[in-house]
């Protein structure tokens, strides 16, 4: 490759852009969900009632289901209800096991303390989950997508050196102008987002470096990588049982002396090591959506049947500081509700730069064989799965929302059947994109996907007591605030399908093929 | 957040008045060169003025994030907007600057 | 660059595939040692040490990435690669066993 630095950049962007696009993709539309997970979640178990959140009686009703339930296990989490998760979550390990699969979890409801009866499902969880473990097994999804992210920066740092023009056309943006306006919406996007572009992927790796580098830990700490953690992460060490039993001191007391700490805070989650035993130690967090930078050290370790304070919370070195921020800018768990829906259409942005990439990509190696007529193998591949990848992934999820609001809610494997439904409508729409060709199934795909989304309310409305009319009039604005996004998504893709129509029926004219002027109905 | 965003919004509009082309589009001549350094001073400043109440109103980290969301907003708003209503564009620039600092002053 | 799939020599085919493999696990391997030589050399606490080489990592990896494709040939890329990549490794290796007890 002889030519130049930026030809050479211009290449790469291309062909990584193309490989990984699709992945890409999927992890982008899925993740910005992601910031509405909770709330995804409630629409998803519209049963679980919604209660005035009391995280101290919370805890104190979590002890008590724990110390009947799990009074043998050497470890508890206990996840305390906020504003936007209402649920009162406790964990627990099996003291016969270790690892991954050793833990048990229940929800439960904050008031009654009783295991939450709703019908089963990941909800919002799902989307959040398969944005990094694209539903492989541990830790094979994690790998792929922090893969994907180092491309993902691969393509945005060479976007930007291959963009030469980028503070001249850093304001420019010429609708109705076909391939032109496409590249200028690319690069408008790419540009004008890119803090929010390259926080997000480089967070994402930062995220995983302890999975994905681990050399130097190895180095410094000879291999033992646990002590690395202990001094990042107070009270992970593991603890000796002393063989004693002795009674757990009573959690909601000792909630108050933890929240002095954070005067203006929240508690996020209380650990307990060796519950029941002499040794135990109990440990509050505060809550990760309280400061911007996320601070493992902002924890205090009480003793577990005195309740003296064993360990205070930590100040954290810079480096650390700057990790966590880079954690707590890709969550975004601080965001209030104006800078959450800014999270939000800025990951939509992600999305659209890499879908206007992919859309690019084919169009301009369309146009050389447009006059044979004869598409070679290589560029129907790419039509079908951008088919497949955009459409397709935008009408599995609305399968998704579907199967939850048409499986009965008592069916006990219904959370698994839902995400099935996501892989088997995903699998249609490439069977669909194969057979049918080009715009046809973009629109087909699109329209059904609209008509989906835009069903959504109206199938809420017959298919739980909890339609738009009860949740408006129970001040439920989360629930209504999904059937609504879900309309408006329907309102956006059906306008989309428009323009695509319109769009092939003005190409369909031989006429007016040769040099397009502007049609004055293409400038809106 | 209101106030940094209206400020913002102005402080684009004004950098990019200060581009040949762009000004062309909105006010159907191309600046002077005097005026490309007025608006450029302007524009700058009122970026600097946004991320001054940003702070102020939420600390250097909740300020920063703020700010930087804020901007990219403003400023896909603005070239939304521009091809479509440069009109439009421009009188919301001159009173998001009057917005902007009343609302500022009023802290939102 | 030829766009035409079906028309480019299979030479140019391992070139490409070539830059790639270096890339890929050329420039993790780069980005280790140097996470190793940077957690070594900063000043600071080991966690601290540690913490921050893991994130600037990522940006060797990154320019380990655009080199192997900026060069003006596939044996350039594993040159351009090695060359740091041994140095690296010896000063890593020195830096490592000299703090053996």
């Amino acid at each position: 490759m002889r030519e130049g630095f930026r030809q050479a950049m211009a290449w790469l962007h291309t062909w990584a852009g193309l490989v990984f696009g699709w992945l890409l993709f999927a992890i982008f539309l899925t993740g910005t969900l992601s910031y509405f997970k909770d709330e995804i979640s409630h629409w998803a178990q519209p049963e679980i009632p919604v209660r005035v959140v009391d995280a101290q009686a919370s805890l104190a009703q979590a002890q008590t289901y724990l110390e009947a339930n799990a009074g043998n296990s050497p470890r508890w989490f206990i996840s305390l209800p906020d504003a936007r998760e209402p649920a009162l979550s406790v964990m627990w390990q099996d003291p016969n096991k270790r690892g991954r699969g050793a833990f048990t979890r229940h929800t439960l409801d904050p008031q009654t303390g009783q295991r939450v009866e709703a019908r089963d499902s990941r909800g919002g969880d799902f989307f959040y989950r398969f944005h990094y473990e694209l539903q492989m097994g541990y830790p094979w999804g994690r790998w792929l997508s922090s893969l994907a992210a180092l491309v993902m920066l691969v393509t945005l740092v060479t976007g930007i050196i291959t963009h030469k023009k980028i503070f001249k056309e850093f304001f420019t943006f010429r609708p109705g102008k076909g391939s032109r306006s496409w590249l200028d919406g690319h690069n408008a996007i790419g540009v004008l987002v890119l803090p929010f572009h390259l926080m997000i992927t480089y967070s994402s790796l930062v995220i995983f470096m302890t999975m994905l580098m681990p050399a130097s830990i190895n180095s410094r700490y000879d291999g033992d990588t646990q002590a690395f953690f202990s001094e990042i992460y107070p009270g992970n060490q593991r603890l000796a049982a002393a063989g004693q039993p002795a009674p757990l001191v009573n959690l909601a007391v000792l909630y108050d002396r933890a929240l002095q700490q954070w005067p203006d805070g929240r508690i996020g989650r209380v650990s307990v090591q060796l519950p029941g035993d002499a040794n135990a130690q109990v440990q509050f967090s505060r809550h990760n959506g309280d400061t911007v930078s996320r601070d493992p050290g902002a924890a205090i370790t009480f003793a577990g049947t005195t309740g003296a304070v064993l360990e205070l919370p930590r100040d954290s070195a810079a480096p650390m500081v700057v990790a966590g921020t880079f954690y707590g800018l890709h969550m975004g768990l601080f965001a209030g509700p104006v800078l959450r829906w800014l999270y939000f259409f800025c990951g939509l942005g992600s999305t659209l730069l890499i879908g206007t990439g992919l859309v690019m990509w084919l169009g301009k190696r369309q146009l050389k064989h447009a006059r044979s007529g004869v598409r070679p193998f290589e560029l129907r591949l790419v039509d079908v799965l951008n088919v497949a990848g955009m459409a397709g992934l935008v009408l599995a999820i609305a399968g998704f929302m579907w199967a939850n609001r048409l499986l009965p809610a008592t069916y006990p494997e219904r959370a698994g059947l839902e995400v099935d439904s996501f892989f088997l409508v995903w699998l249609l729409s490439i069977v669909h994109a194969a057979v049918r060709s080009g715009s046809k199934a973009w629109v087909e795909q699109l329209s059904l996907a609209a008509i989906a989304l835009a069903g959504l309310p109206l199938l809420s409305l017959l298919t739980t007591d909890h339609g738009l009319p009860v949740s408006i009039a129970a001040g439920d604005w989360v629930l209504a605030g999904v059937d609504f996004s879900a309309l408006g998504c329907g309102l956006v893709l059906a306008w989309v399908v428009v323009k695509i129509r319109r769009r092939a029926a003005l190409a369909a004219l031989p006429a007016m093929r040769a040099a397009r002027p502007v049609m004055p109905n293409e400038v809106h | 957040m209101l106030s940094a965003g209206l400020l913002s919004y102005a402080g684009f509009s004004a950098l990019c008045l200060a581009m040949d082309r762009h000004h062309q589009e909105m006010l159907g001549r191309r600046p002077s060169p005097s005026r490309k350094v007025q608006l450029r001073v302007a524009g700058w400043a009122l970026l600097g003025l946004s991320l001054w109440i940003s702070v102020i109103s939420a600390g250097w980290a909740m300020g920063l994030v703020r700010w930087t969301a804020v901007l990219m907003s403003s400023a896909v708003f603005l070239v939304w907007l521009l091809p479509y209503r440069p009109r439009w564009a421009l009188v919301l620039a001159a009173v998001g600057v009057l917005l902007g600092l009343l609302a500022a002053v009023a802290r939102w | 660059m030829r766009s035409r799939i079906g028309e480019v020599s299979t030479s140019y085919r391992w070139a490409v595939a070539s830059r790639v493999v270096a890339a890929v696990f050329g420039g993790y391997v780069l980005a280790a040692l140097a996470s190793v030589c940077i957690a070594w050399l900063l000043p600071m606490a080991r966690g601290e040490a540690v913490v921050s080489a893991m994130m600037l990592s990522f940006l060797v990896y990154l320019v380990a990435v655009l080199w192997c494709f900026a060069s003006h040939s596939a044996s350039r890329a594993w040159v351009g690669l090695a060359i740091p990549g041994l140095v690296l490794a010896a000063l890593a290796g020195l830096l490592h066993w000299q703090h053996l007890p």
